[in-house]
């Protein structure tokens, strides 16, 4: 087997000339009067949906209406009283199949794209990805404008330190003749529970 | 005359509709692509910055492969390194052997294809389920990718309908692809509960934090790596990226340029293997980068991050179709990379392409697809892989332009050949007339024209 330090050996020595390192720092990057506004409608263009959580406003019965036929619902968030599975206590990661509503919190999101930051919080990730619904808790005030304000911040959990994902909408494939179908292998719909402050 | 390209893609036209219908799908593409470049002032200036970041990475990449492999070694990854595509499949094998995997899943990944990876687990007894839908599809079909980024775009949904009944079990005559797509998520969601490993490419490696970095808009990278207990990430060289600033850039920029979408639905970061799995495997592959890093003319075709837009701008590659190129990635990128890997096999390509420079215009690295094409051809004789008629009427024409005397005389008689019937000028015998009829010459030659008209 090959080793590090020959490859590395082999390719510094044909490389001819050097290149500098270009300065990032004068990138004149979009920005939006109102952040959230474009915020809600990227997240709809992209097949999301976004729902403004009154003040006061209970979550559980929020998503209990928007779906009423849920059987299992999976989620580790304190506030989430409706959860009939937790991604923390499951036996293995496939137990999470079958989960009707995941509910998630998301960090941050992003005006220019709808991506939301999500760095993992729960033992089993599974959850994001394996719900027919996801549900996505995000604090209306967290927006940034576009992707070089969202990786100036971006953080992974103290103690799930290995993976964090942004997502933009629901899953979606155009792989058949070019017709966009929403649920191709994760979450066939995507909320967006925007939370006040 | 013809090019095995040439030859291929006469094929491909046989089928009008669906040819006409492949030319502008991928021109809508294209039209997608502009919308989000127009929406964005700093577009450019985008473009220009990935260029400058790829040109300075991949010409310190010694640097920043030692940085992410020391970082990946710290979050805990296991690194390897293959110099070439059996070293590569021998790695990969060697981790799925010693975890006794049976069955692995894995999301699209250029890279194993290619290293001929599937065909060799397959051969050592492991079975390779492909989760992205169009690679899924032609996986089934046994057949190989016609675009880097849609596959099973020569397929349309009959084609797949049938397919998924016989395979799949599918309703009999339901081609809609909503119900396709469902049938293809049951089926696969099965796979991804039963599989022992999940396997990933990556778009991006970054030296600083040791992240792989998976972009999808299925989830099928994350649903890979969320239920198997191993996962292994298979990248080339070329990827690693400094930080996250420079990524950043080209976030913004891979699925803009690629699909015409604001992002891809899903970004992800894998710094380590989730808690209840094994170490995350990291394998870095070189399999000829290092050689081509050294290539005066085509050092910059490792800038490209494989966003596809290359292919689906070209002119050459619509009207064509994937499968009438030699090497495994077609289109003005494909070109380049089959050259580097191999002039003597896909030298027939280098004819696929007009110069029209399309390619490199929208190229969000601004690899300079065109003028390396054109340097290609430039080799050929080089390489032994030039026409010989190409080379005897490029002679008989140099004679022609460098002299005056015999130009302006087959300027000046060139309308005879007018009279030719023709049948006789539009026949089998000249190859000038495969495709297009011959022009008609005009009775006065431009320079006559001008010198009157300065009279």
């Amino acid at each position: 087997m090959s080793n590090k330090e020959d490859i590395l050996k082999k390719y510094r020595a044909n490389v001819r000339e050097k290149y500098d390192m270009p300065d990032l720092s004068d990138i004149k990057a979009i920005t939006y009067n109102d952040p959230l506004v474009q915020f809600i409608k990227m997240t709809e263009s992209v097949g999301g949906h976004v729902i403004e959580v009154k003040e006061g406003q209970d979550i559980n019965e929020l998503v209990k209406e928007m779906y009423p036929d849920a059987k299992e619902i999976a989620s580790n968030l304190p506030e989430v009283t409706i959860a009939t599975r937790n991604p923390d206590t499951v036996g293995r990661a496939r137990d999470l199949n079958g989960t009707d509503v995941g509910i998630i919190r998301g960090q941050f999101g992003v005006a220019e794209n709808a991506c939301v930051w999500i760095p993992q919080t729960m033992k089993e990730k599974a959850v994001c990805f394996i719900s027919e619904n996801l549900v996505i808790l995000l604090p209306k005030s967290q927006i940034v404008n576009n992707m070089h304000e969202a990786y100036k911040r971006i953080k992974f959990d103290e103690t799930y330190d290995g993976y964090g994902t942004f997502i933009s909408g629901p899953s979606k494939t155009a792989d058949i003749a070019q017709v966009l179908v929403m649920g191709a292998q994760a979450a066939r719909s995507a909320t967006i529970l925007l939370l006040p402050e | 005359m013809s090019t095995g390209h040439s030859k291929a893609a006469k094929e491909f036209l046989k089928n009008q509709t669906y040819a006409k219908w492949h030319d502008a799908t991928f021109w809508a593409v294209r039209s997608k692509r502009d919308n989000m470049a127009y929406g964005l002032d700093e577009w450019e200036q985008l473009r220009e910055k990935a260029s400058q970041i790829k040109r300075h990475t991949i010409t310190h990449l010694d640097e920043y492969l030692d940085q992410f492999a020391t970082n990946a070694e710290k979050n805990g990854c296991i690194v390897h390194w293959a110099k070439d595509a059996n070293e590569f499949n021998e790695i990969v094998y060697g981790i799925l052997k010693n975890h006794n995997v049976k069955k692995i899943v894995k999301s699209k990944s250029m890279l194993t294809e290619e290293c001929g990876m599937n065909p060799y687990l397959e051969e050592h007894g492991i079975e390779v389920v492909e989760t992205d839908l169009g690679e899924r599809i032609i996986q089934l079909k046994g057949q190989a990718p016609s675009h880097i980024v849609m596959p099973a775009i020569h397929l349309n949904h009959d084609d797949v309908g049938e397919l998924f009944e016989e395979k799949l079990g599918s309703e009999k005559g339901n081609h809609d692809p909503t119900y396709l797509t469902y049938v293809a998520r049951l089926s696969l969601r099965n796979e991804f509960l039963t599989a022992d490993a999940g396997m990933t490419g990556g778009n991006f490696g970054i030296a600083e934090t040791g992240d792989i970095v998976v972009c999808t808009n299925e989830g099928n990278a994350d649903m890979s790596t969320s239920c198997p207990k191993l996962h292994i990430a298979a990248i080339g060289l070329e990827k690693i990226i400094p930080n996250y600033d420079c990524l950043a850039v080209f976030q913004r920029m891979l699925c803009r340029a690629g699909t015409g979408q604001p992002t891809t639905t899903f970004t992800s970061h894998f710094r380590k293997a989730r808690p209840t799995a094994h170490p995350m495997h990291i394998v870095l592959v070189d399999n000829g980068r290092s050689e081509w890093i050294g290539n005066p003319e085509h050092w910059e075709a490792l800038k490209c991050i494989r966003c596809g837009s290359c292919m689906n701008t070209c002119p050459v590659y619509r009207r064509s179709g994937g499968y009438s190129y030699s090497y495994f990635i077609p289109g003005p990128i494909g070109i380049n990379l089959g050259m580097l890997r191999d002039p003597q096999k896909h030298s027939g390509n280098v004819s696929a392409c007009t110069l029209c420079n399309s390619c490199q215009t929208v190229c969000p690295a601004k690899v300079n697809l065109g003028d390396q094409i054109y340097l290609w051809r430039q080799q050929l004789d080089e390489f032994g892989t030039a026409n010989p008629e190409k080379k005897l009427i490029c002679k008989g024409l140099g004679t022609v332009y460098g002299s005056s005397g015999i130009y302006n005389l087959g300027t000046a008689l060139a309308h005879w050949a007018n009279i030719i019937p023709s049948p006789l000028m539009n026949c089998g015998l000249n190859p000038w007339a495969e495709g297009h009829k011959m022009m008609e010459f005009p009775k006065k030659p431009f320079h006559k024209l001008i010198k009157e008209i300065e009279k």
